[in-house]
């Protein structure tokens, strides 16, 4: 079947201080992870810095921002592009204050690899003195931590170490790959410690003469040595200049590590990859099937992949991630991008590299649902439009959709469509720099303008011929398809910045999540093994509530159905299929049925609403097991549509049954004496609101009958061995007592029990179009934000709660409970009945209080007399309800006769709306309130109004207060 | 052909074909046979989708399939709806090795009967018939050494053919060619089985979809629109030369088949 997932209303916007992390390559883990060893937490800081080399000469220097952001230290120059690092606080050896002329305040660090660096904090002096406090508390967390020594063993993993070392770089083959003897060189002299991908073994792609990876390779010592490495580069200008060169194969694994952000993430968790495997093995699931289909399928024209090797690293790091991740599990798509890793990079690199790009750098392109590609996908179309009209007009035209071409080249990140090589290149720049992303697909779409997928396709084969064949130049004929593409999207495209694709994705966000959600719900409910008797558009409803419920009470993880025989008539493995719990159901009952949900109509004078809480009972309970039809204590979609089925569409004859297997818990067709008086309670709560008594003398009237019939019948069953004396036949609580006839007979005995089951039961399901759920709020800025908070439920009820206190002052305060059925009350308060439902009675009882107490009289009248046939009955029934001497007494339930009589006047019980539940701000979508434009609520709007701009004005005060603040602490 | 095929180009029908099915089934398998009468062992998943096109002749009529084959596994499902918007035709593929595939190739079925353009021709293709059939009469020479690992692989592609099928090729079938042929022609399907490694029932499965096609109301369709059915044809698919549906012609054409 299908699972129904909520998870897309759970988006929050990243935080700033997510967005910093964000920025500097970290990922939360990284800092979970610290933060819980650590004893007391860490304030984070950042400060106005200037940063420069400790070198003579070789970089300029860059002012900026430093931040503080234990476990690490960064920098950014303040344009937030030419310069960055992100140093582990444990690789910094030494910091000092440097000895300057009077008003300057520097300090010296020195890191692991010799580097020195000097920051020059020109924030004042206080502060400045506050950030050295700071990290000098981090830095010693840190050394007792033990992260410093981690360091030394750490580095040894990375290639650059054995690069920089390395006295002659001669022994790099041209070819990418070590000789044989070399490698028992590296092998002995390194102790094979750094970390490789499978290109060592069965070489990189490409031809490493045409890719000049010597010359790479030396212009990456140099940088390399003077800017730090590995965990403590500086990227500097000429870093990102010489990755859009094109990283040089053996040092490409690294770069992708240092540049992603993975490489903390590795270094912050080491051995996770291999315990996880241990932990997780021979365990399977969807998605190892469903790697197990793709791997051969992995970019199997690399040699690598033809062997036993590449294969099973392969397996190893995809089934890795997803027990790392089991709602993502595994995606297509996913194989090719590890394989393509894997190539670079040693399995543990790989794993957390695609931990990385899952989580951080394409978010939510791979889960279940692909939100994030059909998010980026509709950004994509909308920067086309923007940048790129004429394409787009044309596309427009013909007919084409974007997304079809441009679909896998984001899920595969191109390297599906391009030639391995140049895929690789765009790699690299997906590493640097996020927006390239963007970036090149633009371009691609200038080269191709009528001709669409094909073209593209051939165009991606022709990317390294020669752009300008017919050039005269030779230098011009040497430029590559493929070089000029880089070229026009970086100097072109570079107006598509992160922020901006961002801001697209924050405006297309609702739109895309709107429609996977009404996708999943079409899915839904065609994946209904049977849509029973309803239609279509019910069967829409049903799901929206139950939507709505799980939204509220999000139902426990989705879990594997046990083996069951239940499903083996196909052979098919039964798909994991979404189920609610009892308190989902709950709530899901509650948007259905009218007795489920406690509806108070509160009259204040100022407004009126409708409060709505969801009712707790047995019943409720039982009805949930009474669907649970395969016993797995929870209920799928199909459950709940089968099980509206079997009530709905009843006639009184199958109603009858239905209430009485309903309650019949053992299913042998008799009632046991304590069944009948929990389906005897079962109609209280039904009734519970119910104008008038008519509804409590029936019940009363069912339980004196049954209770007769029921007696009458015992000797006839007992007959057998009837030594006992019969006249007072005395029966256990929980023997069979009442078969359905005679339930059916008691039944049809009282007009209005009767006329209950044959409509009022099925009629008191409604299927109601919900009013459209509002997504998580995601503008940004004080006014949204001011916004979010004034429009919160909480603020709601407190606004209900004022008006309602309001109300009470001025005495126009009152409380009604809506009926469940509100069908008979008619019989004996027909005027009663009205007040409630018709707009101008209902005023005129807000007003005056004569029609009411006239009306209350005549209710005391009525319920007097009733209650003296309650008495009677209720005498025998000894233990479930206890005899009440008055009317007033019938309490575990709260009566209709106490509601009614104090109709007109009752103070409202303190604070009983403000202990309502989240659930209850539904007041707009009342069934029959067509009557809002009253005076009375004209009021209201004009003190809404005045209300919510005085609260506007002053929580500006205060976030404007808490920003100026914050820096401080 | 192909310039018989050009010549003709105002006689030619466009018939936009959908393929779908479970992941690792064959489909682009199907369709590379069918488009370039290739065979790739180890074919890269489809992501999102794949588009390619073929001409070929029907009677007096040229036909232009232009074929989109679909990502088969499920979180690519919402993006199906894309894919078959007006198709003339959906091949739903399953695979006779795996008997699950069937049950989603008929949820497939369920979805494009509901859902696609009502008029849709629809042929359910049991494919890699290859594997569960007697060595001499599928085994093609260069199976034998594509099929070294994986022998225990039910999943398997084609190509990696388990090297016991030689002994009783039968009990790797899960599908059994009457239970599917019953269900196609209770929900109204064509139905083949097929083997997109040997080429078998390949050519036929398309031909049969052709004759299905209400191609004289398409042609009127698309004469209001000529312009576009004239532009695209233009860009022609592969190059390929055009596939002869004519029953007479697709046996010579596929001699290799045997």
């Amino acid at each position: 079947m299908s699972t129904i997932s909520t998870a897309l209303r759970n988006f929050k916007e990243p935080t700033k201080e997510q967005l910093t992390q964000n920025f500097f390559s970290l990922s939360g883990a990284v800092f979970t992870d610290a933060s819980a060893e650590k004893s007391q937490e860490i304030e984070k800081m950042d400060i106005n810095a200037v940063l420069s080399l400790g070198v003579e000469g070789v970089e300029d220097s860059y002012a900026g921002k430093l931040y503080l952001m234990p476990p690490c230290l960064t920098f950014t120059s303040l344009d937030r592009k030419s310069v960055r690092f992100t140093l582990p606080l444990c690789t910094i050896r030494r910091v000092e204050r440097l000895n300057a002329r009077a008003g300057i305040y520097a300090l010296s660090l020195s890191s692991w690899h010799g580097m020195k660096i000097i920051v020059q904090l020109t924030s004042l002096r206080p502060t400045a003195d506050l950030f050295c406090s700071l990290l000098r508390d981090a830095l010693k967390v840190e050394l007792q931590r033990g992260r410093m020594k981690a360091v030394k063993g750490f580095v040894k993993t990375c290639y650059s170490e054995v690069l920089v070392s390395s006295p002659a770089p001669e022994n790099e083959r041209e070819d990418g790959s070590l000789m044989t003897t070399e490698e028992k060189d590296a092998a002995t002299a390194n102790e094979s410690a750094y970390h490789g991908g499978l290109g060592l073994r069965f070489k990189f792609p490409g031809d490493p003469k045409k890719l000049r990876e010597a010359s790479k390779i030396k212009l990456w010592t140099t940088y390399l040595k003077a800017h730090g490495r590995n965990l403590t580069l500086l990227r500097y200008p000429q870093c990102t200049r010489l990755v859009q060169v094109g990283l040089p194969n053996r040092l490409r694994g690294e770069m992708w590590e240092v540049l992603s952000g993975s490489i903390y993430l590795r270094f912050a968790s080491p051995g996770y990859y291999e315990q996880l495997l241990v932990e997780n093995k021979g365990r399977s699931s969807t998605s190892t099937e469903d790697i197990e289909k793709d791997l051969h399928r992995s970019l199997p024209e690399y040699a690598g992949y033809q062997s036993d090797e590449g294969i099973s690293a392969l397996r190893r790091v995809l089934q890795a991630y997803s027990f790392k991740n089991p709602e993502l599990g595994y995606c297509q798509a996913m194989n090719i991008l590890a394989a393509a890793i894997l190539i670079y990079m040693s399995e543990e690199q790989t794993f957390w590299l695609l931990e990385v790009l899952c989580d951080r750098l394409l978010p939510g392109y791979y889960a279940p649902s692909m939100h994030g590609t059909l998010l980026d996908q509709r950004v994509f179309e909308s920067l086309v439009q923007r940048c790129l009209p004429i394409i787009h007009d044309h596309f427009q035209t013909v007919d084409v959709q974007l997304s079809v071409a441009s679909l896998p080249w984001f899920l595969s990140l191109f390297i599906n469509s391009m030639p391995m090589i140049f895929a690789f290149r765009i790699v690299d720049c997906f590493f640097c720099m996020a927006i390239l992303k963007i970036n090149g697909e633009k371009l691609l779409q200038i080269q191709d303008d009528g001709g669409f997928l094909n073209h593209m396709r051939e165009y991606f084969a022709s990317l390294g011929e020669s752009a300008h064949p017919n050039s005269t130049d030779p230098r011009a004929r040497a430029i590559t398809n493929f070089q000029e593409l880089l070229l026009v999207s970086f100097r072109e495209f570079s107006v598509i910045t992160d922020e901006m694709i961002q801001g697209e994705r924050k405006r297309f966000r609702s739109e895309i999540i709107h429609s996977i959600e009404s996708f999943s719900k079409r899915s839904s409910i065609r994946n209904l093994r049977t849509l029973e008797r309803f239609t279509k558009d019910q069967a829409g409803l049903i799901y929206d509530a139950l939507y709505k419920a799980m939204c509220i009470v999000p139902p426990p993880p989705v879990v594997l159905p046990p083996p069951s025989l239940l499903n083996t008539n196909d052979g098919t493995e039964e798909k994991p299929e979404t189920r609610i719990g009892l308190r989902t159901f709950q709530y899901f009952l509650s948007e259905v049925a009218t007795w489920a949900r406690d509806e108070k109509i509160v009259m204040n004078g100022f407004q009126q609403r409708i409060d709505r809480e969801v009712a707790e009972h047995e019943f409720i309970d039982r009805l949930f097991f009474f669907w649970d039809v395969s016993c797995r204590g929870a209920l799928s979609f199909q459950d709940l549509v089968s099980g509206l089925d079997g009530v709905m569409f009843n006639d009184l004859m199958e109603n009858i049954e239905w209430f009485f297997n309903l309650h019949d818990k053992n299913k042998d067709g008799f009632l046991t004496k304590d069944e009948v008086l929990t389906l005897s309670e079962s109609f209280l709560f039904i009734f519970r609101y119910e104008i008038g008594d008519a509804y409590l003398g029936a019940v009363s009237r069912f339980m004196t009958n049954a209770f007769e019939y029921g007696d009458a019948l015992l000797p006839r069953e007992e007959g057998a061995d009837d030594s006992e004396p019969l006249p007072s036949p005395t029966i256990a609580s929980n023997l069979p007592y009442l078969n359905l006839a005679t339930f059916r007979m008691v039944v049809l005995a009282d007009e209005i029990l009767e006329s209950f089951f044959e409509t009022d039961l099925s009629a008191s399901f409604r299927l109601e179009p919900l009013p459209e759920m509002e997504l998580p709020v995601s503008s940004s800025g004080i006014l949204g934000d001011l916004w979010s908070t004034i429009a919160t439920d909480s603020n709601k009820r407190m606004f209900n709660m004022f008006t309602d206190e309001i109300g009470k002052a001025v005495g126009k305060h009152q409380v009604v409970h809506r009926p469940s059925i509100g069908r008979y009350t008619k019989l004996e308060e027909p005027k009663a009945r009205e007040s409630l439902l018709t707009p101008a009675m209902r005023r005129s009882m807000s007003q005056g209080n004569l029609s009411g107490k006239a009306k209350e009289d005549e209710i005391k009248a009525a319920a007097s007399s009733s209650s003296l046939t309650v008495d009677a009955v209720m005498q025998p029934s000894k233990d479930a309800i206890s005899a009440p001497p008055s009317s007033t007494i019938y309490s575990p339930i709260p009566k209709p006769l106490i509601q009614a009589s104090t109709l007109a006047f009752m103070e409202r019980t303190p604070f009983a709306i403000d202990d309502a539940k989240d659930e209850d701000d539904e007041s707009e979508d009342e069934v029959d309130g067509e009557d809002n434009d009253d005076q009375v609520l004209d009021e209201v709007d004009a003190f809404l109004e005045a209300h919510d701009s005085g609260l506007t004005d002053a929580d500006k005060e205060l976030a404007k207060d808490l920003r100026t603040a914050e820096p401080v602490k | 052909m192909a310039e018989a095929a050009s010549g003709s180009a105002d006689k030619s029908v466009q018939v936009k074909l959908v393929l779908l099915g479970e992941a690792a089934v064959g489909k682009s398998s199907v369709v590379l046979r069918f488009v370039s009468n290739e065979f790739q062992a180890n074919k890269e998943p489809t992501i999102g989708a794949a588009f390619l096109t073929q001409k070929c002749r029907l009677e007096d009529h040229v036909l232009r399939y232009e074929i989109w084959d679909t990502a088969g596994q499920e979180r690519f499902h919402s993006l199906a709806p894309m894919y078959y918007r007006n198709a003339q035709a959906a091949v739903v593929v399953y695979d006779v090795t795996k008997a699950s595939s069937l049950e989603k190739a008929k949820s497939w079925v369920k979805e494009l009967q509901r859902q696609a353009n009502p008029n849709i021709v629809i042929a359910l293709a049991g494919n890699k018939v290859d594997l569960v059939q007697s060595p001499s009469s599928s085994a093609h020479p260069a199976s034998s050494s594509e099929s070294e690992d994986e022998a225990d692989d039910a999943t398997a592609t084609p190509g990696e053919t388990p090297a016991s099928s030689g002994g009783e090729p039968e009990g790797l079938r899960q599908v059994p060619r009457e239970e599917a042929q019953a269900y196609a022609t209770e929900a109204g399907l064509l139905f083949f089985e097929t083997s997109a490694k040997t080429g078998e029932g390949i050519v036929e499965l398309f031909t049969e979809i052709a004759k299905k096609i209400p191609i004289g109301t398409i042609l009127a369709s698309t004469r209001g629109g000529a312009g576009r059915a004239g532009a695209n044809g233009g860009r022609a698919g592969t190059g390929q030369e055009g596939v002869n549906l004519d029953e007479n012609a697709a046996k010579p054409k596929d001699a290799c088949n045997c």
